[in-house]
Parts: structure tokens; sequence; C-alpha cells
């Protein structure tokens, strides 16, 4: 037992317990996150007696006497200091760290009234930010203190909220202030709590489930196993293999397959009751890597498959062999990229009840709740249910598929009761699918000025236990593998296999990320074949608009690699002259689904009795801004102002179904179909006013109509519309790390630009993990052994300068002419860093993470 | 400020110089040559530095015979406060508060920072988070946050 302070408040906790625990469970005070547990990530940072501490260490009985501070008892000035500070500075994206690093700051100046830049990086070093970078919150810092000097909070810089203008995303003062709600932050009246007992083997046959004993604990609710599945077992957004059980008789694929749900009244009971669930299993030897699974007499992954190819991809247009035949100039090389865990700071989590209508009610954390709901109803068997999006704490890709959500509304489907289903640190970097790693093999010809000639390619990846995503991964690594380049010979096959390692999917870049590392490595090699520069080897192949991609697309008149080229050579040539080492890269990166599926964006406007236009659209905010661009979006296509829109989140009984937060597809295609609803809103109100036009629902919607891989057209519309980046990174010769990075962006119209810099700068960042440290080792029992604070992630004092130029070239003509920028923000780093070290060291790198550099980890 | 660095005398002073061979001796070298009066013997008969006066200089690391005071990042306040190299048992004999190389900080250690070698708990700095979890879950209270919020500051 101890008596201590919270916000000012003495508390006398009986029960011994983390501070985390009590603060969130016994207080509900919800802005202190709980990120991991283990005391790596820093979102549950709170100050004790002044000093930012994570809530997950200490436990209460070792606090008596002592002051936690949480950001719900800041001072009413602090809390506007910060809300301004954080959404002037664009410092907000998915939120979840942002409490921590409000507390960080608070403690910095609390103690340094002029803090350096240095202080700053120092001060939140040890907390981590998936999404931005860190750049924008240092930017944030350095407001604050300037402003906390002056006791005055000024208006924002920008008011106006039409597209063009930064204003401060409409989600800042939730997340800053730790009110808004991640599914976690939900305690609901009699909920219980749910967890999946998962395979102890990657690879074997369950003989029999034992969970008698698991049952007769007091406090356990249920005990579900794949017998009391009312629906489908098999789940899946394409293709249904994901089990969301493992039956008696049937073979696990990974350490992460579920065998046994369990259900209690507390946490406690709930990990107790998981240790008496006795699973008797077959051991089978498993598949470890694409070369094990691709051996003729290789074990196979799924009883149900042939083999263990879980996709195959072949594309081809002109004569790639013969054009690099005839090339005066060929390199050929092989190239390799890591595992990639997404680290969101948000573990997966849902809770589900049965709500007033007699639906089974999920609150999600997802990139779909349309998705969602598909998946949970085909579990069920059933159409009652409905799902809601809550504030999602960063996806990446990550929270596409099922992890916890049909869990949760299955429980609550058999035994009546709300439940909290939420994943363990260890648990989500072992379940959600990660980033592929490839296998590649490469061949470019070029002629005597570096023109491109042919390029010729095949690959593989390891897709681990189902599927996810890895077809459309693969194929997408395979039509980008060409670069943004203007050529017309290309052949590339790929082949993603099944293992019995975790499952592998969608992440930010989706396959291009791998193969842009090979061609633009080839290209930067090939400059120094031809005698020109990475940068003159780039403008001159540099696809152009009316001209013809590799893919046969002809590409429309927003298409700006070119204008990106010509925005950056200034630096490219100062940094070349001061003698740096400096390496260059381009990509491009769809926007939309393409390749001929149907890709709709839905959205009503619907105004409401507070005579204000609500705005549904069936697409998640995963932290990237959505609902920041939608209300711009209506704001510069109605006569309407900031105040008269409501922006809502995503649910799937009145928002309509407008597609996955996937393919950077959000801002153009759900901004179209908005766009498309603004113009009818805009025709009803030259005749009514917002008041009489209560209860009226205007709809937009807009299909992104595409051809499909290989369609028999001569030129066929792969994408609607690429984004286009050039990237550069200079080096500091004597210390060999990043001095600076800058990346320069078209986006055809950048809806809010100082949101477009956070993306990309906290897109550098990540690739930067990518490309120099990040790793995400599995052992010999096919089991991923690191925790989320060894990954190699980026901390704020170690970023260089990064310099996010966002390039406006107008053409497109939907969606305002706005390109989605998530994805590509990432792509074009690795290979540019890459050329940066051959720069330095003359070493040519084929592998990811690079080796020999400053920033390789000792302890691998 | 927060990126200097400071000396930290490694030793809890549970000793009582006499059965531990690796603790400090109160010897006072390192008081002697400190160009900023930031060292001075506490109560246990112990060096301590006060890194409010600290330059970082490294003088009386260098001067200390018993080689247990190094330089730490200030931005770093969790430390390991013992050099004592011996196996568990006589680690454990030799003082109170001795790291015994259990290898508790080493398990619950998020960044894989805490690593015993020599029977001895190190915090590689670079990696480390400053989370204290391994302070906090030291059976011999070894391991210290010097600003004395997860573990006392005596």
């Amino acid at each position: 037992m101890a008596t201590f302070y919270v916000n000012g408040n003495p508390v006398t906790v009986q029960k011994n317990q983390t501070l985390l625990r009590f603060l969130r469970d016994e207080l509900h005070l919800t802005s202190v996150k709980d990120g991991c547990s283990e005391g790596a990530c820093g979102a549950c940072t709170v100050l004790i007696d002044g000093e930012p501490c994570r809530a997950c260490v200490p436990r209460t009985d070792n606090l008596e006497g002592r002051h936690v501070l949480t950001v719900e008892g800041l001072s009413d000035f602090e809390k506007q200091l910060y809300t301004y500070a954080y959404g002037e500075a664009g410092a907000v994206q998915c939120g979840f760290c942002i409490p921590g690093m409000v507390l960080c700051t608070k403690a910095l100046l609390d103690k340094v009234a002029d803090p350096t830049e240095e202080q700053i990086r120092y001060a939140i070093r040890n907390n981590y930010c998936r999404c931005t970078g860190y750049v924008k919150i240092i930017r944030a810092i350095e407001l604050a203190a300037k402003l906390k000097k002056t006791g005055v909070i000024p208006a924002p810089s920008e008011t106006s909220w039409k597209l063009g203008s930064s204003v401060h995303r409409l989600d800042v003062e939730e997340k800053v202030l730790g009110y808004g709600k991640y599914p976690d932050d939900w305690y609901l009246p009699n909920m219980t709590y749910g967890s999946a007992v998962r395979s102890q083997y990657p690879r074997a046959r369950v003989l029999d489930i034992d969970a008698e004993k698991a049952r007769a604990l007091p406090g356990v609710v249920a005990v579900i196993t794949a017998k009391d599945i009312p629906g489908e077992n098999k789940v899946g957004h394409i293709k249904h293999d994901q089990y969301s059980l493992i039956p008696i008789g049937g073979l696990t694929h990974w350490l992460g397959d579920p065998i046994a749900l369990v259900v209690a009244e507390d946490q406690e009971t709930l990990e107790k009751a998981k240790k008496l669930v006795k699973v008797a299993y077959e051991p089978l030897p498993p598949v470890h890597g694409p070369e094990e699974a691709k051996a003729p007499d290789a074990p196979k992954v799924f009883d149900e498959e042939e083999n263990n190819v879980q996709a195959y991809k072949h594309v081809s247009r002109g004569d790639a062999a013969g054009a690099i035949a005839r090339s005066k100039y060929v390199i050929e090389k092989h190239f390799e990229t890591p595992w990639t865990e997404h680290a969101f700071l948000e573990p997966e989590c849902a809770v589900a009840y049965w709500d007033e209508d007699g639906y089974v009610r999920v609150l999600s954390t997802d990139q779909s709740s349309h998705t969602t709901l598909h998946e949970c109803k085909l579990l069920l068997g059933s159409e009652k249910v409905r799902v809601q999006n809550q504030l999602v704490g960063g996806g990446f890709g990550g929270k596409e598929d099922m992890s916890v959500q049909h869990h949760a509304a299955l429980i609550t489907y058999l035994t009546g009761r709300a439940v909290k289903v939420k994943l363990s640190r260890a648990e989500s970097l072992l379940v959600h699918p990660k980033r592929h790693p490839f296998w590649m093999d490469f061949a470019i010809g070029c002629d005597e000025n570096g023109i491109i000639q042919g390029v010729k390619a095949s690959v593989y990846s390891d897709t681990g236990a189902f599927a996810s995503l890895g077809g459309p991964v693969l194929e997408r690594a395979c039509t980008h593998a060409s670069g943004p380049y203007n050529y017309q010979n290309f052949e590339i096959e790929g082949t993603a296999y099944y293992t019995n390692n975790p499952p592998a999917g969608a992440f930010r870049g989706f396959g291009v990320t791998q193969t842009c590392f090979a061609i633009e490595s080839l290209l930067n090699e090939m400059a120094e074949k031809v005698g020109i520069s990475p940068w003159e080897i780039r403008y001159r192949n540099a696809i152009r608009p009316g001209q013809e991609l590799p893919n046969g697309q002809i590409v429309g008149a927003e298409t700006g690699l070119a204008e990106t080229l010509e925005v950056i050579k200034p630096y490219y040539d100062d940094a070349v002259a001061a003698g740096k080492p400096v390496g260059l890269a381009s990509a491009m990166k769809n926007s939309g689904v393409g390749v001929g599926l149907p890709d709709w964006g839905r959205c009503k406007l619907i105004v409401e009795e507070d005579e204000k236009v609500h705005i549904y659209a069936g697409a998640s905010c995963i932290g990237q801004g959505l609902g920041t661009v939608l209300v711009q979006m209506v704001v510069t296509n109605t006569p309407l102002g900031r105040d008269d829109v409501v922006y809502e989140r995503s649910n799937t009984w009145i928002a309509p179904d407008s597609g996955d937060s996937s393919g950077s597809r959000q801002t153009l295609v759900t901004g179209e179909a908005c766009r498309r609803a603004c113009e009818k809103l805009t025709e009803a109100l030259k005749e009514h006013s917002l008041k009489e036009l209560n209860g009226e629902v205007f709809y937009g919607e807009y299909l992104a109509k595409t051809d499909k891989l290989g369609a028999d057209v001569p030129h066929p519309v792969s994408h609607v519309a690429y984004g286009y980046a050039t990237q550069m990174c200079i080096l500091d010769k004597k210390t060999g790390r990043i001095e600076s990075m800058v990346a320069v962006h078209d986006v055809g119209k950048a809806v809010n630009p100082r949101s477009c810099e956070g993306q990309i700068e906290g897109g550098v960042v990540m690739s930067m993990g990518y490309a120099l440290r990040e790793q995400y080792p599995i052992d010999e029992n096919c089991k991923p052994i690191d925790k989320f604070g060894r990954l190699g992630l980026f901390r704020a004092h170690e970023i260089p300068e990064i310099q996010a130029i966002v390039v406006d070239k107008p053409g497109l003509d939907v969606a305002c002419g706005a390109i989605g920028i998530g994805e590509i923000t990432s792509i074009p780093t690795a290979p540019a860093i890459a050329e940066a070290y051959y720069q330095l060291d003359g070493k040519r790198r084929t592998r990811l993470p690079l080796e020999d550099t400053p920033y390789e980890r000792r302890d691998r | 400020m927060m990126e200097k660095r400071f000396a930290l005398v490694a030793c809890n002073g549970g000793c009582r110089n006499e059965s531990c061979a690796y603790g400090c001796l109160g010897c006072g070298v390192c008081v002697s040559v400190c160009p900023a009066e930031a060292i001075a013997l506490n109560e246990s008969g112990v060096a301590e530095v006060d890194e409010t006066r600290c330059l970082g200089c490294g003088a009386c690391a260098d001067a200390c015979p018993q080689e247990i005071i190094r330089l730490h990042e200030g931005a770093n306040p969790i430390v390991v406060m013992c050099s004592n190299r011996d196996p568990g048992k006589a680690a454990r004999a030799a003082c109170e508060v001795s790291c015994i190389g259990c290898g508790i900080c080493e398990k619950v250690c998020p960044s894989g920072a805490a690593k015993v070698t020599d029977n001895l708990s190190a915090i590689d700095e670079e990696l480390c988070l400053s989370c204290g979890m391994c302070a906090v879950k030291c059976p011999r209270y070894a391991i210290r946050d010097l600003r004395g919020v997860l573990t006392s500051r005596s």
C-alpha cells in the first residue's frame, strides 16, 4: 500500500501494481498510453516529481509521497500552449506518442527556458515516434518555449481551411490532451478481457485441446475453440487462408496461430487461465524461408495447397532480353532486403459489445472498418455486426489484416459480454504481417548516353504463414521495378512463397521499397559506367507527360518527376561542389489500388440537426490526417466555412465503404468522392439554408477505373495517378553519419502542405531505419527474437537535418489534383543513402540494412 | 546540459572498504585532482559526484587507483553503481548492495542495453532508453536512478 499524489490529488493504492495499470485501469487517466508495458516505447511517460518516467516501470508501493503528473493535470495555460504549439508545428499524426512527448516538453521547459535544439532532442530521445520523424515535434517544442515566455497564445498562422492551407489538423487537441479514444481507452461496464493461446510450434498438427482446467478457474468466462465458430473459420482480405482458430487435426502455420480464445473477468485471471489450456501437438519440421519452401520435397505450409507458392507474377513488355543484349553497358546484380516491423506505437486492440440495436459492435483500430466488417461477418456467419473506427495509433500497412477485431467480435457473439482483446507488444511483433523480405536479381542495359534500353528481373519474397496481401505486394513490386523512366523493354517475374515465418503483407511502399532499392542502385552504378552523374542519368530517362512507362501506361500532365529533379539540382550541385559524399534516388508510387480492381471512393455529406454538414466516409484516418483533408475538401468545394463542417470517424452503418487506407489512395479516391458530394451540396445550398436541408444526404462516389495487369490494350492504365519523388542523402565525411536528407515530392496539389511535409519527414526517417539499422531477426524456431526496443528504430537525437520540399504540379482532373503521398516518402530513401556511402568509401552495397556504416548494430 | 558527460563512481559504498576488492577505498585521490570541487566523500566514506559542478574532464577517472570512476552521459540517469566482478556468492558476501551478476537486468532490459560480463552488469549508453526497468527489478539495488525517482536517493 502507498499514498502519493496524482495531478495534485492524494491517492491511496492498496494493491501493488505498476503505475501504468493503476492510472489507466483504476483512475482511467487514458492519456497515459500503453504502448509496450516493457519500458521501451515511452508512450506512457508521466512526470514523477517533475522527471519523465515511464509509468509501466515503477510499482505503486514504491511511490510513497511522490507527485505524479499526467497531461490531464497540466494547467489550462499549459494545455492551450501545447495544443497550439503541436498544432501549429504540424507535430501530431497518429497521436499515440504525443501525451508522452508533451510531458517531456513540460519537464524540459520547467528546467530550461531557452533550450537549444540539442537539448530538445535529448529531452525526447527516449520516446519513440514512428509517424513524424521527430522533426515537427522538435519544432513544436521550440515554439512552445518561445510562447511560454510571452505567456500569450496567438491565433493559428493559417485559418482559411481551403486546399493549400496549412491549418492545424482537426484532431490536435484530443491527441495532445489525451482525451481522444483509441480502442484501449474504452472501459465498458462488465467488460471482460480476451486473449488467444497461440501455437507452441511454427508447424505442428494440433492433436487435442484440453481447456477443462482453464474453464474451471474462477473468473474465467469462456474458452472458445474452432468448433465454436458459427461461420467460416478462415478469413483474409483476398485469399481466405488465415485461420481464426486452428481446429483439432489442423496444421499450425506459425507461432502466432491462435488455437483457443480465453475470456476472463479480469486481466490477471486471463493470464493464469491461458497457461491452463493444454494443447497436444505433433511437432513437424517447419519451412524456414523461401529456399526451403521451393525445394521439390519441401514440407507444405498448407494442407490445402499443392505447393508453397503463394503468388506468381509475370510482367513483360517489349523485348527486355534482346534490348539488354544489344546495349553498350550492362550491369547484373543480386539484391536483398530484410523483414521490417511496422512498429506503430499503438498495439492492436479491439473492444466489442452488443449494441442497443442487437448488433455486435466492434470498436477497432484498423485501416478499414468495412473490411473488418466483411471479415467479422464471414467468421460469425451473421450480418449483425457493426464496426466503428476509433483513433488509430499508426498502421503503415500493419493494421490491414485481422489481428484482434474478429476475435473480439466472436467472443461477444458467443458470450454476450463486452470484451477487450489487446495484443501485448510481444504478440503484436509476432502477429501482424510484416514487410516482405525480397531476394532480387536484376539486369539493366543502357546505351552510350545512359539511356535505358531494357531491364529484366527475377524476384522472390517470403510471405510467411498466410497470404495477407502477399500477392498484391508482389505485383506492385513487379510493376514498379522498372522505376519512373521512359523505356519500353521490361520483363520481370516474381514469386511469393509461404513459409512458417510470421506473415508478411502490406507495409508503406507495398513491395516498391524493395525493388526500388535494386533498380535505383543499378542506375547509380550505371551513371558511373556511362560517365555521367546520378542526377544526369535520371534527368535523361525521367518519364515526362505524354510518354509511355515500361508498363505501357501513357502518363498524364500531372507527371512531375523531372520537376523534382530540377528542384533538387541546386542542393545536389552544392553538395557535390563542396566535396561531400552525396547520393540520389528517384521513385514513383501509385495512388489508388489500380490494376483493374474495383477501387471505389464513397462519401456522404449529411446535414444534421446542429445545422452542420457531417462528413461520413468509410475510410480510416490512421494518423495521416484524412479527416483534415476531407474537411479542407468540403471548405474548398462548397460555400461553407470550417465551423459548418464536422468530420465523423469511419463506421460501417452510416459511412459508405470507401476502401482501405492503403495504396496512398484516400486523399485521391475518397477526396474525389467527397468533392463530387460537394457539387451536389453546393447546388442545394443555392436554394436552401443548412437549417432547411436538415436530414438531407449528399452522396458522392468515384470509381478509380483502371485496366488489369497484362490487359490486352495498347496502353493499359495501371493506376489513375502516380506520385513522384527524388531524395538525396549527404554524409558527413568525418563521422560517416548522415548530415542531411533532402526529399522533393510531387504531390499534384498539396491539400495541407505542413501535413505533407510531416508525411515526408516521417517516411524518410522510417526508411533511414530500413536502410541503416532496422532488423527483425527470426530464429531457427521461426520465432522473431527482438523486443520493440531492439528493432533499431531511429530516436530523436540521432536524426539528421531533413528538408522536405513539396512540389505542386497541376494536371490531374480528380480530387482537385491531389495525389496521395503516404508511401512514396519511404521509397527512394534507401538507395539514395546507399549511393552516398558508395561516394564515401567506394563500396557498392546490395543488401539492407547497409553494412559498414556507423549505424550498423554493434550487438549483432 | 543534457548532452554532457559526468563522472560516476561505480560503487554504492555498502562494503565498508575491507571486504570488497573492487570498491571505493575512500582514498580521496579523486577529490584532490578534481578541478571543480565536484567530488566529495559521502557518509559511507565513498566518493560521490555532484553533477551540478562536474565538468566531465575525466581527471578523477584517470587518477582512481581502483579504476571505478568513468564518465557517463548526463542524459542517462540509470547507472550501475558497483564494480564487483566476483562470482555471485563472493559478491554477495562482500557487500549488501553489490551486483551479483544474476542477469535480471539483462532479461528485463527492453533495448538490449544491459549486459552482464564478468559477473558485473554494464549498461550500453547508446542503446539505453533510461526506462529504469533494470533499476526497479535489481534485487540488489546495485542499479540506480541518479535522479532519485525510480530508486531512492540513498
